[in-house]
């Protein structure tokens, strides 16, 4: 696991506790219950603060699974 | 705090136990404000228990008071923005800026004020509540450019001004203050209906728990005087020679014998610790040019003793405990000798050579001994010291019946249970030594019992020829079947040796018209005082554990009940 994933995850653990290690990699909206609008503003702000990145409005529609946060983050934003 | 501090600090309470419910009331989506407000709540938690955050619906705030006052939260916060005051004030709403509808917006301010205010009266009454006023701009409404301000901007913020006014005058009401968000979020307020970047949101949290829950207020101050209360040794340049003016550059110890000033007319004990010469301090001290009344600083110990020696005695004097006691002096030093000998007292160093640094400890002082209410106890507080102090001199044995017979003391017993005392209440979350047990009181908690009918509640006053104590003990308890069960009871160490607890449980004894009273008692660091009056009454833990006295048993151990007693009841009757 690269250090952009380690970091995503890390956000993953600190808006959703109850989520399991070998879950992460596969969540996304549709499969974690707990994945709600509010929880999805509190992810995207999670991540922008770690990063120090701001993510457009039009992210928030489309970065809706662990991996394409991954790969959003590593092709947009390699050095953060 | 960061946003994902924030969420770390929560799910490692996750397991905790529960530690009861806030509310956050605003009109908002309250998103990141709820994270973060309940981190700042957790942190200030000396229990490390668990809580939990509850707020309403977007777009009601009003309706989220009226939902917050009937919840079982234990205090409550309520942030107001613009857009709560007029909606056409925020960004979501597109009702227009034309002439009309500005001059529509003032009109009707007014009305939403007063059913705000009304809401917030009602939550006042069921818990405590910090109120957080606008922090975000005005829209561009203004016919001025933004550097100077519009007619229609300084009306609005009369407006807000009266009301918030009103509101820090509600029982049960504080007002945070007024901070100004850097910048409006603008795109997390269109996207989410969140109006504050994070960092702001974590500075309005912090506030408004700091407002929310507030440490006790510290009782008494302790100042050394030479390069401290006056620039100079006045053991060596003379009382003429010390100084604490602008004219002679050392405004600073001025401004800092005003903040004594103001802090002894808010009931702050002021005591001075010096090495010096006590006759000379008494002729420094004189002078008609002090910021603050000489009067105001008793006991005054100069001498070449320890300064832990001469706080020590201050300490007895005031009969306070050291943690409840700020010492200040110029002297780092001296600081570490004090803290060394009495742990728990806040030592803060007088910072003479930076007159920045000055203000910003007169800043501190202010967090020291601030407290939401002042009352009319905390005036009488100087005064009932020097009168304990002139008790103690008057007579060897300060306790006995015969002299206390001399003080003409009159005791007044309070059973009305009036939900506008706000004493009671404080006095038992904040006394130690004369404790039934430390167990302390939520505003909320204390309100149920004040509306259970079976609660017994003594407030107890004191005054005699020295003058009033004013409210100095508080009984709480139950009556059932006949039984009275003491929960709560604590005395002012104003108080003590008078007989107080004496007339109090006599009273309970007399109002129950019960055979037999049960205490709630549990011993604890500092509770020795009430432990030795139980010793003194034959109160011990029975076969079952429980500490029990009979009537009878009261009255055979009793001894003289000196003073003359009033009884106030809802009937307001009296024996």
């Amino acid at each position: 696991m690269n250090n952009t994933k380690e970091r995503v995850a890390l956000c993953f653990t600190n808006v959703f506790p109850a989520i399991k290690q070998d879950e992460i990699p596969k969540a996304s909206v549709t499969s974690l219950a707990a994945w709600n609008s509010i929880a999805h503003v509190t992810l995207l702000s999670s991540l922008a603060e770690e990063f120090g990145v701001d993510f457009e409005i039009e992210d928030f529609e489309t970065l809706v699974s662990y991996p394409l946060i991954v790969e959003h983050l590593e092709q947009k934003f390699p050095d953060a | 705090m960061t946003l994902n501090q924030a969420l770390t600090i929560i799910n490692s309470r996750r397991e905790s136990g529960e530690g009861g419910i806030y509310y956050l009331a605003c009109g908002f989506e309250p998103l990141h404000l709820t994270t973060l407000l309940r981190a700042h709540l957790l942190e200030s938690r000396v229990d490390r228990k668990n809580l939990d955050i509850q707020h309403g619906v977007y777009g009601d705030l009003r309706g989220n008071i009226d939902s917050a006052a009937r919840s079982g939260a234990i205090a409550a916060a309520v942030v107001l923005e613009w857009g709560d005051i007029d909606p056409r004030l925020g960004l979501r709403a597109s009702g227009g800026w034309s002439s009309e509808t500005k001059a529509d917006i003032l009109a009707s301010c007014p009305q939403r004020y007063a059913h705000l205010e009304s809401a917030i009266e009602k939550l006042g009454e069921r818990m405590p509540v910090a109120v957080a006023p606008p922090s975000l701009p005005l829209p561009p409404i203004g016919n001025t450019i933004r550097a100077q301000s519009s007619v229609l901007e300084l009306e609005l913020e009369q407006q807000l001004a009266a009301f918030l006014l009103r509101l820090a005058r509600l029982p049960g009401v504080r007002v945070v203050q007024r901070q100004r968000a850097e910048a409006l979020d603008v795109r997390m307020e269109l996207m989410a209906g969140f109006p504050y970047p994070v960092p702001f949101a974590d500075a309005l949290a912090n506030s408004l728990v700091k407002v929310l829950c507030q440490t006790p207020p510290k009782k008494g101050l302790i100042t050394d005087l030479d390069d401290t209360l006056w620039s100079g040794l006045v053991g060596e340049v003379g009382v003429k020679g010390v100084s604490w003016s602008q004219e002679h550059h050392t405004q600073a110890h001025g401004l800092y014998q005003q903040m004594l000033g103001h802090l002894a007319s808010c009931g702050v004990l002021l005591g001075v610790c010096s090495k010096n010469e006590l006759s000379i301090v008494e002729e420094a001290l004189a002078r008609k040019d002090l910021y603050l009344s000489a009067e105001s600083l008793f006991p005054v110990h100069a001498n070449w003793g320890t300064k832990s020696a001469a706080i020590g005695r201050i300490l007895k004097t005031w009969n306070i405990a050291a943690d409840s006691v700020v010492f200040v002096d110029d002297n780092p030093m001296e600081l570490e000798e004090v803290r060394v000998a009495h742990p728990g007292i806040t030592c803060l160093l007088f910072p003479k050579k930076d007159p920045t640094a000055v203000w910003g400890l007169l800043g501190e002082l202010r967090d020291c001994f601030g407290k939401p209410v002042l009352m009319d106890e905390d005036r009488l507080r100087q005064a009932s010291i020097r009168a304990s102090a002139q008790i103690q001199e008057m007579a060897d044995d300060a306790a006995s019946p015969e002299f206390l017979r001399t003080l003409q003391g009159k005791v007044t017993l309070d059973w009305s249970a009036d939900p506008a005392d706000k004493r009671a209440l404080e006095l038992i979350n904040k006394t130690n030594q004369f404790n039934l047990n430390g167990l302390r009181i939520e505003e909320a908690e204390w309100r149920r019992h004040l509306d259970d009918e079976s609660t017994v509640l003594a407030v107890a006053s004191y005054e005699d020829k020295f003058g009033p104590l004013g409210k100095v003990a508080v009984l709480l308890g139950s009556q059932r079947a006949g039984k009275v069960t003491v929960s709560h009871w604590v005395m002012s160490c104003r108080a003590f040796s008078r007989r107080l607890e004496h007339h109090t449980l006599d009273g309970l004894f007399q109002q129950a018209d019960a055979g037999e009273v049960e205490f709630a008692f549990a011993a604890t660091d500092r509770n020795q005082p009430l432990q030795e009056f139980f010793e003194s009454l034959g109160i011990s833990a029975g076969a079952d554990g429980s500490h029990r006295i009979s009537r009878a048993g009261f009255e055979e151990q009793c001894g003289v009940l000196p003073h003359q007693v009033s009884s106030l009841t809802n009937k307001l009757t009296s024996k």
